[in-house]
């Protein structure tokens, strides 16, 4: 099977038992680059990309001359920035992200985590785009600082696989600390199960974007997340707050599955309004989706 | 005020605590399940936690409204309809006490006429719409119209069959369970203590009671004609009286239309008087008492025979035989003669003992054969027994005995038993004893039975039974197999040999078989009709559970009291249903909302 089949179609579960990260992230990356009709490369490119008004301070380097000529009028040049790729993934390792609901079929949201921020990076890697990691639970774990070569992979993926499930989760401290990594425009791909202070995450991913850089957000949701199920009467507790409710899973399941509906659309539209890429990410969706729908052109969108 | 017919079936109203207790039950700790969204299920319930209660709440109550519902429906719920002229149809039952008793004369009239008013002031609250039956003393109930039952009742006359109380009520409560209307029985009687027999009423009963007091009563309870056949030198009877009068009261007795003989008597003693001779034949024999208030028990008929003693030749050999004889004919109970042989085969009616040498025994049941007799001696047994029980003998020891073996198919003709053996047997003219009238065989002849044992085997068995029955007007009186006719004065029905008459009226019935009168039936008032003392209020509440015990003119208020009651099944079983509809629309919603 693995030696046929596209491990990036395979479900998660599956993948990670043929092997360690390393090897089975490249299997997937493998099969999802072969599956591409085109590059994944994004929009940056040393391409012209439109015309404006000139305006009093504009470089007269960037002054369309033949224009003037034509029709007397002044407009300047505008240009993409041409560079590299520099992108930095934030993973949440919180205690929540090591839970499943069940751990015989399906992955628990850090190891899905795993396997999907090291095949991102391999895809861009390979493209000759820089990618850095940095993973927080309560306080930034680790940092990785974006780096180009293909080497690099592997040891973003040594860190990858010693990253262990902290306590509770402060995200915006890591958020901000990515400013520290990327000087210039980059790329922001925040993979967590967003069980934290939205308020504070979603300031610190406008501040983000505010900086040029283009935020992804890959929110992980656990099948038991999506429908409760349980006992006849059980007390949930959760698992870094030790918070609990004690309820009957049949009695709630509606409610709870309009609850979600609501919170995932709120972080939708949140989104949205700034201009993040937001994508619901069930831990039993196979490898190669996530990463078409993560690395998809990007629609054009207002730069900081 | 919500009444019930069937109150015990609220004990069922327990059960509406059984959902609540499910609930209890099956609240206890529940286990921890670690789940990282729990913020969201907190979210949730905040938002939900009071709708869900509700839902619970309202679940709980309709659960518990619906068995309530059903209990109270099952309880039978009535409300009375106030305001209301008349009443919903209704199905009644009419009892109507016409027993002996009801013919005891008060306050210058027959308490029957009471009684009968009563009845029909009943009748005249009935609609079309209702179903009346009547039940008297007949014990028939009887289904008509209102205004043809009520004819009935006017043309209703004292019957001397006795009435049991309680099982007219069960029998009224049989008419009215398959009636989908609301059923009530009324019963108007003289509540004669004698006649009250537990019942439990399943329809309300009400019962209607005379409120004046019985009259001192008192009346023949019995008449003993002692044994029969009487000699044509006459007999004597004996009569007993029972009631509650005091006083010595003038007592006559005379067979047919001859000469009367007087005496006094008093109730709890018994008189007894000789009557005179008559020729051979059947007699009636009349006791009657001075007149008091009820005439119906003051008169009481029996039948007797009359006929020559028998003519006995006895066997002088045997010393205990001969010794009866001597004392019978002493006693003018047989006198000597060749109508009956005893101890062996004669050539007329004979008593046949067993021979005391075996060896002769061949050539009797040889001659019983050549006589037409259909039992023969068998072997000789010598294990020691007992006769079975019976009028005839009695229980005595038995030591030797040959058994009786009848020769053709069947029993018929035993008159008594040894060890479950025939013992004593008939076949014709002819009664063949299993053992010999000895001490060394059977200890009969030393016993006190043995006198009584011979007379009757002397002058009825051997000459052939008489018959005589006795019973109430109504009650079945079995008849012997072989009459064929009963007669009374010029009337006559036929009858079935071994089945059963039943006399309609007080008198003597003569048992006919062609033209041989085998027997007699003496027909009188049962003796337990005189006893005119009423039960008590409270006893009749006791034994007859709900009873509604009124004065008779106050009966006729309460008939079709359940009919003018609104009968609440129907609405509580509509409730219930709107309840349990209710409770499936609601948990169908929570499931939809799962």
């Amino acid at each position: 099977m693995t030696r046929f089949a596209r491990l990036d179609l395979l479900d998660p579960l599956e993948v990670a038992r043929l092997g360690g990260i390393e090897v089975t992230t490249e299997g997937v990356v493998e099969g999802f680059l072969s599956g591409l009709h085109r590059s994944p490369r994004r929009g940056f490119s040393v391409e012209f990309a439109e015309h404006r008004m000139y305006q009093p301070g504009d470089e007269l380097r960037y002054v369309d001359w033949k224009i003037l000529g034509r029709n007397d009028r002044l407009y300047v040049k505008q240009y993409e920035e041409e560079t590299n790729l520099r992108a930095m993934a934030v993973l949440d390792v919180s205690r929540s992200m090591a839970w499943t609901g069940a751990p015989e079929t399906v992955l628990p949201k850090l190891d899905y985590a795993r396997r999907l921020v090291a095949a991102l990076s391999l895809v861009l890697l390979r493209q000759r785009d820089a990618i850095g990691l940095i993973a927080f639970d309560d306080e930034v774990r680790r940092i990785v600082p974006p780096r180009a070569r293909l080497s690099h992979w592997r040891q973003l993926v040594q860190t990858l696989a010693e990253l262990e499930a902290g306590q509770g989760t402060a995200a915006e401290p890591a958020l901000r600390r990515v400013v520290d990594q990327l000087r210039r425009r980059g790329l922001v791909v925040f993979v967590s199960d967003l069980l934290l202070d939205r308020a504070l995450a979603l300031t610190a991913l406008r501040f983000l974007r505010h900086r040029g850089h283009q935020v992804l957000v890959l929110h992980l949701l656990d099948p038991g997340e999506v429908d409760l199920a349980g006992p006849a009467e059980a007390r949930f507790e959760d698992p870094e707050t030790r918070e609990a409710v004690v309820l009957r899973p049949r009695d709630w399941a509606g409610a709870y599955r309009e609850t979600l509906r609501q919170v995932i659309g709120e972080w939708r539209l949140a989104c949205r309004r700034h201009g993040i890429h937001y994508h619901q990410v069930i831990t039993t969706t196979p490898f190669g989706t996530v990463l078409r729908e993560a690395l998809a052109p990007a629609p054009a969108t207002r730069a900081g | 005020m919500i009444g019930f017919l069937h109150p015990w079936a609220l004990a069922g109203l327990a059960a509406a605590a059984i959902p609540v207790l499910l609930h209890l039950l099956a609240r206890r700790e529940p286990p921890t399940v670690v789940f990282p969204a729990v913020r969201y299920l907190i979210t949730t319930t905040r938002e939900h936690q009071r709708r869900l209660k509700l839902q619970n709440l309202l679940l709980l109550l309709l659960r518990t409204l619906l068995i309530v519902a059903l209990v109270m429906a099952a309880a039978g719920p009535t409300l009375p309809l106030r305001g209301v002229p008349g009443h919903a149809p209704g199905a009644l039952v009419l009892i109507l006490d016409n027993s002996p008793s009801s013919g005891a004369m008060v306050a210058g009239s027959p308490r029957l006429a009471q009684l009968r008013s009563a009845a029909r002031a009943v009748l005249a609250r009935a609609t079309p719409e209702d179903a009346v039956w009547l039940i008297t003393a007949e014990g028939v109930p009887q289904r008509g119209d209102s205004r043809a039952l009520a004819d009935q009742v006017g043309a209703l006359t004292v019957s001397p069959r006795r009435l049991d109380l309680g099982a007219a009520i069960t029998a009224a409560d049989e008419v009215l369970a398959p009636e989908s209307r609301p059923g009530g029985i009324v019963l108007l009687t003289d509540l004669q203590a004698s006649a009250v027999t537990p019942a439990q009423p399943k329809a309300p009963l009400v019962v209607g009671r005379p409120s004046d007091p019985p009259p001192p009563n008192a009346g023949i309870a019995r008449l003993a004609t002692g044994a029969q056949p009487w000699s044509s030198d006459g007999g004597r009877i004996t009569v007993s009286l029972a009631g509650d009068s005091g006083a010595a009261i003038p007592l006559v007795a005379r067979l047919d239309r001859r000469p009367q003989r007087q005496a006094l008597a008093r109730v709890g003693a018994a008189a007894t008087l000789a009557l005179p001779g008559a020729p051979s034949g059947w007699w009636t024999v009349t006791a009657e008492l001075g007149p008091d208030e009820l005439r119906a028990d003051d008169q009481r008929i029996s039948a007797v025979r009359v006929a020559a003693v028998a003519g006995v030749s006895c066997s002088a050999a045997e010393r205990y035989v001969a010794a009866a004889c001597g004392v019978l004919e002493s006693n003018r109970r047989i006198t000597r003669g060749d109508e009956i042989t005893l101890g062996r085969l004669g050539p007329r009616s004979s008593v046949v003992e067993p021979p005391a040498d075996p060896a002769a025994l061949g050539a009797l049941n040889r001659a019983l054969a050549a006589r037409g007799v259909t039992w023969r001696y068998g072997a000789l047994t010598l294990a020691p027994t007992s006769t079975d029980s019976g009028a005839a003998v009695g229980r005595v020891r038995v030591l030797r005995r040959y058994r009786l073996e009848s020769a053709a198919s069947g029993r018929t003709g035993v008159i008594a038993t040894a060890g479950g053996d025939p013992w004593l047997v008939r076949s014709g003219d002819v009664v063949l004893l299993g053992s010999r009238l000895d001490p060394a065989w059977t200890e009969l002849p030393v016993s006190a039975g043995f006198m009584p044992f011979m007379d009757l085997l002397l002058n009825r068995l051997a000459r052939g039974e008489v018959s005589l029955g006795e019973g109430s007007p109504g009650d079945p009186i079995p008849v012997p197999d072989l009459v064929t006719t009963v007669r009374q004065g010029e009337r006559e029905w036929r009858v079935e040999g071994g089945g059963s008459f039943r006399p309609a009226e007080v008198g003597a019935y003569y048992l006919l078989s062609g033209r041989d009168t085998l027997g007699a039936i003496s027909a009188n008032l049962d003796p337990r009709e005189t006893l005119l003392r009423p039960e008590p209020d409270a006893q009749i509440r006791r034994l007859w559970r709900g009873a509604q015990v009124v004065a008779l003119p106050d009966a006729a208020g309460l008939a079709f009291a359940s009919g003018a009651l609104g009968d609440l099944r129907g609405p509580f079983l509509w409730l219930a249903l709107a309840l349990g509809l209710g409770e499936m629309a609601l948990a169908a919603g929570r499931r939809r909302d799962r």
